[in-house]
């Protein structure tokens, strides 16, 4: 399980702390779209990042790898702060972002060339054939991104991340793109993979099932702006999972009823702010009014397309 | 002619249908960016057969009744376009000129191979030569007297189509002279009577001159036009009197080029000259040895001057006169070496722009300012510097070098042919140069997070990422250029007499002959077919490197 046996693992493998991420706004003040984001994770542990849409979830898996500035707070994995992306940090975008000249083997071999730089041409070709192996496209090493489907271009992402032995897995909601079943899946896949190799691992989604089913751990997200870890929920199943196993688990709907409620709260959470500086005693007539308002749109039944309207509406803002 | 060739395209295109099946020989149409075939092959394999039909008739039929309303345009508008090298050129006398520069070609290609033609082949070939000579003779002796008919026989229908009006002629100028004389007699007898002071008589006396002026005016027009009417009638070139002469002066050049061939197999030929100047050594060789000392060094001088001339018979040519076929190709040489001249240096300055804002900020200026100078300025420019550095080509190591070369050789590469080939490098790499810095500097986002997570270096990351997302919009710059290339091309090799398509047309210009308008003409066609040939081999490569398989517009 543990990559170094003799080594326990670390517990305070990655930590993140008051991570905050803001957009220069040229009419007032900056925009800050994570603010104080805090979290620790173990070596080998999987965290979910869920949140809704436009929440900010993104923007702390890229600043994780490196690829946005930090505003300020810090981020260190394996004890070292980070410098810029790395191949240590592998990412795994929504699209697969496949180089469309290159076939799977050699957008593998990309990644390969660079981190196994001392070893032979035939052992980088050997691992690279493994991986593509791993995600089971052992027969498509040869085909262009144009020629595969969403699925299979999303494997070979796969392939690539994991094949730069990275210390970290950054996945940027990976299956976003691909339909349930090809999703259902790719989900195996990543669990076969991270059940052999114990990589520590970030996956970044918004579907409340995934996260259960593939995590050790969810980090629930609240809205954004000012968006910060609402709540964290650890998850009591074994490894490897086994899909039926988890579906069947007597805990796995109060879970999952405690993750879908507090994505609820969210939806009709007063942002962060305003409700900060209510609780400053800013009871203006007209925010009672504005609050009694919203109290009386939370007995209203909740429609699915009315609530991901808002949802555009506050990541459009963002 | 035409049919034997849509004959064979459509056995090709079945057999490649049959033989590599229909998707692939499909496919292979659209690399080749020759889609409208597709529908054929379709229909081959009855694959909804309507709409094969439909798209035939678009894109075969609708576009060959175009062409052909345009021929019938052209005739039509032909006819009515004089000037002073003749009339416009008709689409008859194009092909007929098309023919003779065909002829030309291969005859100049004949003189050549028997100026080099030795022992048995070379009097297989004079045997050839001279029984063709024999059979030319009574041919003819009967175009001959075909002409002279046909003359007689034009002259006659021009008599007799003139003769009424020369009769009408003749009977007006009769009457006119007598109407004139009674006019003039009428004014003198008036004018006799005359008296002073009576000015209502004189005034109608003037009334009266002026009167008969006029009438002595429109009868003068009347005559001009009739002898108008009468000269063109005898300008107008009878079309059996001109077909009888075409025969005669084809059977004329081709005799004078039997003559020419039967020079250069005897008299003008190299082994010939060679055994004959073998003789006067042998002579004078013997000169030599019988010489004393008093004669001894005119003698040698002699051997001397006579080795060195056969030296240069050996290595002499046929002093060829440059044909259309190979203006063409040196043509096209000219503009490949400017095209790869302007991509050497539009390439890597393009990349360059890409990938760092400062070089383009710096560059900017001078594409602002070189992109739309016209190549008539840089040619005189190319000219000098080219001349400047290879002042004799024929002493110049460099030109020296060019000719030695295998296949190059040939094409007698000049100062000339280098400003030419500057000229439209100069003209050409802008295309180039913008579209790959826009290529460069496009490359989509996703991949640059690829390259900066496995932190690839600068040249991986150039060589792996960057130029092959460039790559489909750099060749779309390629494409353009040699466009621009193949346009900047004629007028530069025009200017700088460069031997090519640009210099035959200015020659043609210059020597107008009765041919050289339709000579032109069909040089309008040479340069445009030239032209879609290398905007479509650009389109199959841009097709091979774009990595999507989008379709490239036609």
């Amino acid at each position: 399980m543990n990559p170094h046996p003799d080594k326990p693992a670390d517990p305070r493998f990655v930590e993140i702390f008051n991570l905050v991420k803001a957009y220069p706004n040229p009419y007032g003040e900056a925009v800050r779209v994570v603010d104080g984001y805090d979290l620790v994770m173990r070596e080998g542990e999987v965290v979910s990042v869920i949140g809704h849409s436009g929440c900010g979830k993104s923007t702390v898996l890229t600043m994780v790898a490196g690829l946005n500035e930090i505003t300020a707070g810090s981020i260190a994995v394996g004890g070292r702060e980070i410098d810029g992306p790395g191949p240590d940090r592998a990412v795994v975008f929504q699209s697969p972002c496949l180089l469309p000249w290159m076939t799977a083997f050699q957008n593998v071999m990309l990644g390969v060339d660079r981190v196994y730089a001392h070893g032979t041409k035939q052992q980088r070709k050997e691992i690279v054939e493994y991986y593509l192996a791993a995600v089971g496209l052992a027969d498509a090493r040869d085909k262009y991104p144009r020629e595969m489907s969403g699925g299979m271009q999303q494997r070979v992402g796969i392939a690539r991340a994991i094949a730069l032995k990275p210390r970290m897995l950054l996945l940027d909601e990976p299956f976003g793109r691909l339909d349930s079943l090809t999703r259902m899946d790719l989900q195996d896949v990543i669990l076969n993979i991270l059940d052999r190799e114990r990589i520590t691992t970030m996956i970044i989604t918004h579907d409340v099932d995934e996260a259960i089913y593939m995590s050790d751990r969810v980090c629930m997200m609240t809205n954004g702006p000012n968006a910060r870890v609402g709540q964290l929920l650890d998850l009591p199943f074994a490894r490897p999972r086994n899909r039926a196993a988890v579906l069947e688990h007597p805990l796995y709907y109060e879970l999952r009823g405690a993750l879908v409620s507090f994505l609820e709260q969210q939806d009709h959470r007063v942002p962060a702010r305003e409700s900060a500086q209510m609780e400053a005693g800013w009871d203006d007539t007209l925010h009672m009014v504005e609050a009694l308002n919203e109290t009386e749109l939370e007995e209203e039944p909740i429609d699915e397309t009315a609530t991901h309207t808002e949802n555009q509406l506050v990541g459009a803002g963002v | 002619m035409l049919g034997l060739w849509i004959i064979l395209i459509l056995a090709c295109l079945v057999g490649a249908a049959a033989w590599a099946g229909k998707h692939r020989t499909v496919k292979a149409i659209d690399v080749a960016g020759l889609n409208f075939l597709t529908p054929i092959v379709r229909l081959c394999y009855g694959e909804e057969p309507e709409k094969q039909l439909k798209d035939i008739g678009r894109f075969i039929v609708v576009p060959v009744i175009a062409i052909l309303l345009f021929l019938g345009a052209w005739h039509v508008v032909s006819e009515k376009i004089q000037t002073k090298s003749g009339k416009l050129p008709n689409p008859r006398d194009t092909l007929h000129a098309a023919k003779a520069i065909n002829d030309f070609h291969y005859r100049e290609n004949d003189k050549q191979a028997a100026f080099n033609l030795n022992g048995e082949e070379r009097a297989q070939e004079l045997e050839r030569v001279e029984q063709r000579l024999e059979e030319l003779k009574p041919l003819e002796a009967e175009v001959n007297k075909n002409v002279a008919a046909a003359k007689e026989a034009a002259k006659e229908r021009l008599a007799t189509k003139v003769a009424p009006l020369q009769e009408e002629l003749d009977t007006l100028t009769a009457k006119f002279k007598d109407a004139k004389k009674q006019r003039d007699d009428e004014l003198a007898s008036l004018a006799s009577q005359a008296a002073v002071g009576d000015e209502d008589a004189k005034n109608a006396f003037v009334g009266k001159v002026r009167a008969y002026r006029q009438l002595a005016s429109d009868e003068r027009d009347r005559l001009r036009d009739l002898r108008t009417e009468i000269n063109d009638m005898r300008a107008e070139k009878d079309p059996e009197e001109q077909r009888a002469l075409a025969e005669q002066t084809a059977i004329a050049e081709e005799r004078q080029y039997l003559g020419k061939m039967q020079d250069q197999l005897t008299d003008s030929n190299r082994y010939e000259k060679v055994d004959e100047e073998n003789a006067k050594l042998q002579e004078a060789r013997e000169t030599l040895y019988a010489a004393d000392s008093a004669t001894i060094l005119k003698a040698a001088t002699k051997v001397a001057q006579t080795e060195d001339r056969i030296d240069r018979i050996e290595e002499s040519g046929y002093a060829k006169p440059a044909t259309l076929p190979y203006q063409v190709k040196r043509s096209v040489l000219c503009v490949f070496v400017g095209f790869l001249i302007g991509s050497a240096i539009a390439i890597p300055l393009g990349v360059l722009c890409g990938l760092s804002k400062t070089f383009m900020a710096a560059m900017t200026p001078f594409i602002a300012i070189f992109k739309p100078v016209s190549p008539i300025v840089w040619l005189p420019i190319a000219l000098i510097v080219a001349s400047a550095f290879i002042p004799d080509p024929d002493k110049h190591w460099f030109t020296q070098w060019l000719w030695e070369l295998p296949l190059l050789g040939e094409y007698k590469i000049n100062p000339a042919f280098i400003a030419s080939a500057v000229t439209v490098a100069l003209c050409s790499l802008w295309a180039t140069m913008v579209n790959t810095a826009f290529g460069v500097a496009a490359v989509d986002k996703d991949h640059i997070n690829v390259a900066r997570v496995l932190r690839l270096g600068f040249w991986s990351r150039l060589f792996k990422i960057v130029l092959p997302s460039a790559l489909p919009l750099a060749f779309a710059g390629l494409r353009i250029s040699l466009g621009v290339g193949w346009m900047v091309l004629i007028a530069a090799e025009l200017l700088s007499s460069s031997e090519g398509i640009g210099k035959y047309i200015w020659d043609q210009f210059n020597n107008g002959a009765s041919d050289s308008f339709a000579n032109m003409v069909f040089v309008v066609f040479v340069v445009g077919i030239i032209g879609l040939v290398l905007d479509r081999m650009m389109i199959v490569f841009q097709r091979l490197v774009s990595f999507d398989g989008a379709p490239t517009a036609i």
